[in-house]
């Protein structure tokens, strides 16, 4: 087989975006930062990074639960490795424990303290450092997780909805004639089908018994089922445009079939067009799931997510600022580093290098 | 998975289905009916009661399709009517409806001819007699010997400026969306019935009726209405209006499949005509409050002279005449933002006791606001002048003690404590479910909810812990019976008696065949949400994995009276009554088909073939003879002291089936107020459940001028103590 490697006009592009760094730093930090996410038990997380009792070590993130019996703590539920760790402090042993920097996972309630009933302001001490929400849930807590869930939530939206509008629109564009007027019609109704209602609709049956991975994921299908019309026309129009190429006249003279031609030489020219989209698609799902949240149509309680933290902070905007105030600006980040990404990647594929506008 | 999924679909377009076809919305509820989603009124949510599910309603709503049908199909009906009456059908005579030449009763002569088709049709219920067969022996009553509730200082006038969170869909008060928010303005806090029940005592006090008296059947009531009573257009109430009333409520031109049941045949058996102001109501069965229960109130018949099919349409937008002080003129509608409500000058109750001084405002002036946290910024303007804060963060985080507002001596908090029969916010088993159908399990799940954290740290300890199925009905109510207590090590050991032992490596219990403890708690009440989290991550440490299901409330209750949940978090408003109810919630003829005894074998187990009987109120599918037995004779029973001994022995037996694990209570009533708005010394009657129900506060406009000048200068008030407990209802325990 071949050795990979892209053709040069896609090396110049990426060359290209590479020499945008307001783009191109924008890309590696949101990379990082999901990556970061995705291990994101180490850092945020309820569970210990090392337990050390009695000569033995333990690694709790990850796997079974242990319970507090395992370090003498005399019940059988989750041991609560905050108190563990100030109980081996004043025993003064050999045992201790490490925690991650953020002890807390999304769930759990900080109840602690006598005075906790929801709401306690930033503390360095507590180690909440984005201060706590209505039921004492870390706020920090909430926004990783809730990063890590809208963003995976993001990449599926963009692959779906892609993956069904290339379908669709190559069927559409290359076959063209009664295919293409019949589709169009029928993706025209369908598009016209209100999005927001139907989410709406259908998220409020959906049984709650199903795993939060399986309400994610049918909120994402419910989600696509409804927005992939959009990016269609565009595939429709490209696949239109290029299809009446010599070099596609070439391939079916030297007896190409359909198949072939459509996904060897048509869809990657094709591409380019989605590739610019894509950024602001994935702009677009984030902001959909944090507003859906927000109405409270979302993600299924108590699933940490943006949009829930808004409706948290908006509602008690004048006695918890901080929570409006950290979901907001994750928001506003996240999505201007988008943007930046989507401009310089816009820019990187425009073929006019020096364009009248710049 | 996919089937449970298609059902769910399958149920949701029914019902709305069902919805569109009636022209949408909720049906009415004035008189007493438990309505689920409503409860979430008392934590000073606006009542939003136009949106709420009602399972209620569609259960109505396939009975009325039943009856309609079944009507429809066999539609042999006689229809004699006038003209069969005038050819000489003798058998219809007696009922005093018509005289002998086949005109109606002078009592009847204004009525139209299919109302007195109506009434003729109904002979039975509807009877026209004389003064000289009134029973002679009758104890009248008039409330006399009852206090007065309202303030010696109240003065008329002023205007009151409060808002609901939708405009109204319409001002009929009957029928489709009739049952919104706003509709407390137009008849629950404005209209008067034939007898009041008094707010701080057992007793009652005159209404329409300025006397009377119960026969000696204990069944039925004779009347004597008020020679003042008058509706809001001039025009008297007439007794005749009674019967018009039972004409009205049970036509099906209202839509109001729940009024036509509660005012069936099967429930009020006859209304008799003495004169033009005296009549007699009979009621189905002997109940203690019968009074109570047969003072209903008279529609005009002067107004709608008979019911059309364009019902619904025709009065969308027109207020019936009242009998009660505030009227809505058309020039105080402004569709979509506001609705005010005009003070009669001349309303025929200004002066009798239990009405004077009561009712102050000039004008009632309610604003649409939809967003409950910007109507509170609104009511800190100034713009509202009082404030319902029984909501924790409200009384705590956003008004303060030492908020400025209270500070500077304008505004008071108030508590007040009364006493009525809390909305029965509670977790429901479904026992027909399994691993539930256990009552080890039962058990260990009551032991491993820990209401008592929720309660501290949620509501701050602000709540009381509900201790019985019958809280808050005085007697009735079990004096010692507590709830379950969390406790990990309890629940734990009855877990294991329920075969679940071991721990998984997520901590949830497993038993031998691998099934995990893993219940799903459904609801609908979103606004709760913290509530449940916190239940959810202590139940843990116990090994159960609950799994939450908060769907959008009307997609709730429809799975709940489905009986497809396995535990259902749901709160009923209970009523101001004198004993509770427990036939609708755990009797087994609510659970399961067949009826009565046979569902049951020889040793009282239940039959394998019976069937789940959907919308119903045994939400718990309770299904237990000892307890049918105690509910059997709990309804028949008729005096006082039996009833009180048979509904503690209920709840005990209730308690022991484990079914219900009770949530919490509000002792009281929590408020703010700009203290222009003054209130009698002792704040409010006993069985306040809103501030704004029995209207006993009225409006210093001076003040209010005085406290909106020294706020602008900023100029703090002398003489106003700011935050105020009223104890003198507060319930020892």
């Amino acid at each position: 087989m071949k050795k990979f490697a892209f053709n040069p006009l896609t090396r110049r592009k990426l060359q290209r975006f590479r020499s945008l760094r307001r783009g191109y730093w924008s890309f590696l930090l949101l990379l990082a930062g999901f990556a970061l996410s995705l291990f994101a038990e180490l850092l945020v997380n309820k569970r210990a990074l090392i337990v050390r009792y009695e000569g033995t070590y333990h690694f709790p993130t990850y796997g079974a639960q242990i319970p507090g019996d395992r370090f003498g703590l005399g019940y059988e539920y989750e041991t609560n490795y905050r108190e563990l760790k100030e109980l081996f402090r004043k025993e003064n042993s050999n045992n201790w424990v490490l925690l991650p920097l953020v002890p807390y996972d999304p769930y759990e309630m900080d109840y602690r303290e006598e005075t906790a009933t929801g709401f306690s302001p930033p503390s360095l001490k507590n180690r909440h450092f984005l201060g706590t929400d209505k039921t004492e849930r870390d706020v920090l807590a909430r926004l990783v997780y809730g990063f890590r869930i809208a963003f995976a939530f993001a990449l599926g939206y963009l692959l779906l909805t892609y993956l069904i509008a290339v379908v669709v629109g190559s069927v559409l564009g290359y076959f063209g004639g009664k295919t293409d007027m019949m589709g169009l019609r029928l993706v025209e109704i369908w598009s016209n089908v209100p999005f927001l209602y139907m989410v709406i609709i259908l998220v409020s049956v959906m049984p709650g018994w199903w795993g939060l991975g399986w309400q994610v994921s049918s909120l994402l299908l419910i989600m696509v089922l409804f927005s992939w019309t959009g990016m269609t026309y565009y595939v429709r129009a490209a696949v239109y445009k290029e299809k009446a190429r010599d070099y596609v006249a070439a391939a079916r003279v030297i007896g190409a079939g359909s198949a072939r031609i459509v996904f060897r030489h048509l869809l990657p020219n094709v591409l380019s067009t989605l590739v610019t989209f894509a950024p602001f698609t994935v702009a677009a799902a984030v902001s959909s799931i944090t507003a859906l949240d927000f109405l409270g149509y979302g993600l299924p309680a108590p699933t940490p997510s943006w949009g829930e933290l808004l409706k948290q902070g908006v509602d008690n905007l004048r006695i918890a600022p901080w929570i409006v105030a950290s979901a907001s600006a994750a928001l506003v980040v996240s999505l201007t580093l988008v943007t930046f990404v989507g401009e310089a990647v816009r820019e990187a594929f425009d073929p006019k290098k020096f364009s009248t506008y710049q | 998975m996919k089937r449970s999924k298609k059902n769910h679909l399958l149920s949701f377009v029914c019902a709305s289905l069902l919805w569109l076809l009636l022209g949408g919305g909720c049906e009415d509820n004035t008189l007493k009916r438990p309505e689920a989603g409503d409860a979430a009124g008392s934590l000073d949510d606006p009542p939003a009661r136009l949106e709420e599910a009602d399972e209620a309603y569609l259960r109505e709503l396939a009975r009325t399709f039943a009856r309609e049908l079944k009507k429809e199909l066999g539609s042999v009906r006689t229809n004699e009517g006038i003209r069969g009456f005038l050819e000489g059908n003798d058998s219809r005579r007696n009922s005093g409806l018509m005289d002998g030449e086949g005109n109606p009763h002078p009592l009847l002569a204004h009525c139209s001819d299919s109302v007195l088709e109506f009434y003729l049709e109904n002979k039975e219920a509807f009877e026209v007699s004389s003064v000289e067969n009134l029973p002679h022996d009758l104890r009248w009553e008039d409330g006399s010997q009852e206090e007065e509730f309202s303030s010696p200082m109240a003065r008329r006038g002023g205007v009151w400026r409060t808002f609901t969170s939708d405009f109204p869909r319409t001002l009929r008060t009957v029928g489709p969306d009739a049952n919104g928010a706003f509709r407390r303005f137009l008849l629950d806090y404005n209209s008067i019935g034939l007898v009041m029940s008094h707010p701080d005592s057992d007793g009652y006090f005159p209404g329409l009726a300025k006397r009377w008296a119960v026969g000696k059947d204990g069944r039925t009531v004779y009347f004597e209405l008020d020679e003042d009573a008058r509706f809001s257009d001039g025009k008297p109430v007439r007794a005749s209006d009674f019967f018009f009333n039972l004409y009205f409520m049970r036509s099906k031109h209202v839509q109001a499949p729940w009024y036509n049941d509660f005012f069936g045949k099967d429930k009020f058996l006859k209304i008799t005509l003495f004169d033009e102001r005296t009549l007699a109501i009979k009621f189905y069965k002997a109940k203690p409050d019968l009074v109570e229960r047969v003072s209903i109130r008279p529609t005009p018949e002067h107004f709608y002279k008979e019911l059309g099919g364009d019902y619904l349409t025709k009065y969308q937008w027109i207020q019936e005449p009242t009998t009660g002080p505030y009227v809505v003129r058309e020039e105080g509608v402004v569709k979509g933002q506001s609705i005010t409500l005009a003070r009669l000058s001349d309303w025929w109750a200004d002066d009798k006791r239990f009405y004077r001084r009561r009712y102050n405002p000039d004008r009632i002036e309610v604003q649409v606001i939809r967003d409950p946290n910007k109507a509170f910024e609104v009511f800190l303007k100034g713009d509202l002048d009082m404030f319902g804060l029984s909501k924790t963060e409200y009384w705590y985080e956003k008004l303060p003690d030492d908020h400025p507002l209270v500070a500077k001596g304008y505004l008071t908090k108030v508590t007040f404590f009364n006493q009525v029969p809390p909305p029965t916010f509670a977790l429901r088993i479904n026992s027909s479910k399994p691993p539930m159908d256990d009552l080890n399990l039962r058990i260990g799940f009551h032991h491993a909810m820990n209401f008592e954290l929720v309660l501290e740290k949620i509501f701050r300890g602000d709540f009381a812990r509900m201790r019985t199925v019958a809280d808050g009905y005085g007697g009735r109510s079990h004096p010692t019976l507590q709830a379950r207590k969390f406790s990990v090590e309890t629940a734990m050991k009855h877990f294991a008696n329920a075969g679940y032992r071991t721990r998984g490596s997520d901590g949830i219990l497993v038993n031998q065949s691998g099934e995990r403890l893993s219940v799903e708690l459904l609801t609908g009440y979103k606004h709760l949400e913290d509530v449940l989290v916190v239940l959810r991550e202590e139940a843990k440490k116990a090994g159960l994995d609950l799994k939450l299901k908060i769907l959008e409330s009307t997609a709730a209750w429809k799975t709940a009276s489905e009986k497809k949940h396995q535990v259902v978090f749901s709160a009923f408003n209970s009523f101001v009554e004198l004993f509770p109810r427990f036939w609708e919630p755990f009797h087994s003829d609510n659970a399961y088909s067949p009826a009565g005894s046979e569902k049951f074998d020889a040793d009282g187990v239940l039959r394998p073939d019976v069937v789940i009987k959907t919308d119903t109120n045994n939400y718990t599918q309770t299904a237990v003879p000892e307890i049918d037995r105690l509910i059997d004779r709990y309804r028949e029973e008729e005096s006082l002291e039996e009833i009180t001994l048979l509904a503690h022995r209920l709840s005990e037996a209730i308690h022991d089936h484990a079914v219900y694990v009770p949530g919490w209570k509000k002792p009281w009533l929590r408020m703010g107020h700009w203290n222009w708005v003054r209130f009698p010394d002792d704040w409010g009657p006993r069985e306040t459940r809103d501030f704004e129900e029995f209207q006993v506060f009225w409006i210093d406009e001076e003040g209010r001028t005085e406290i909106e000048s020294a706020k602008s200068s900023g100029k703090a008030l002398d003489g106003n103590d700011g935050v105020r407990i009223y104890e003198k209802h507060r319930e020892k325990f």
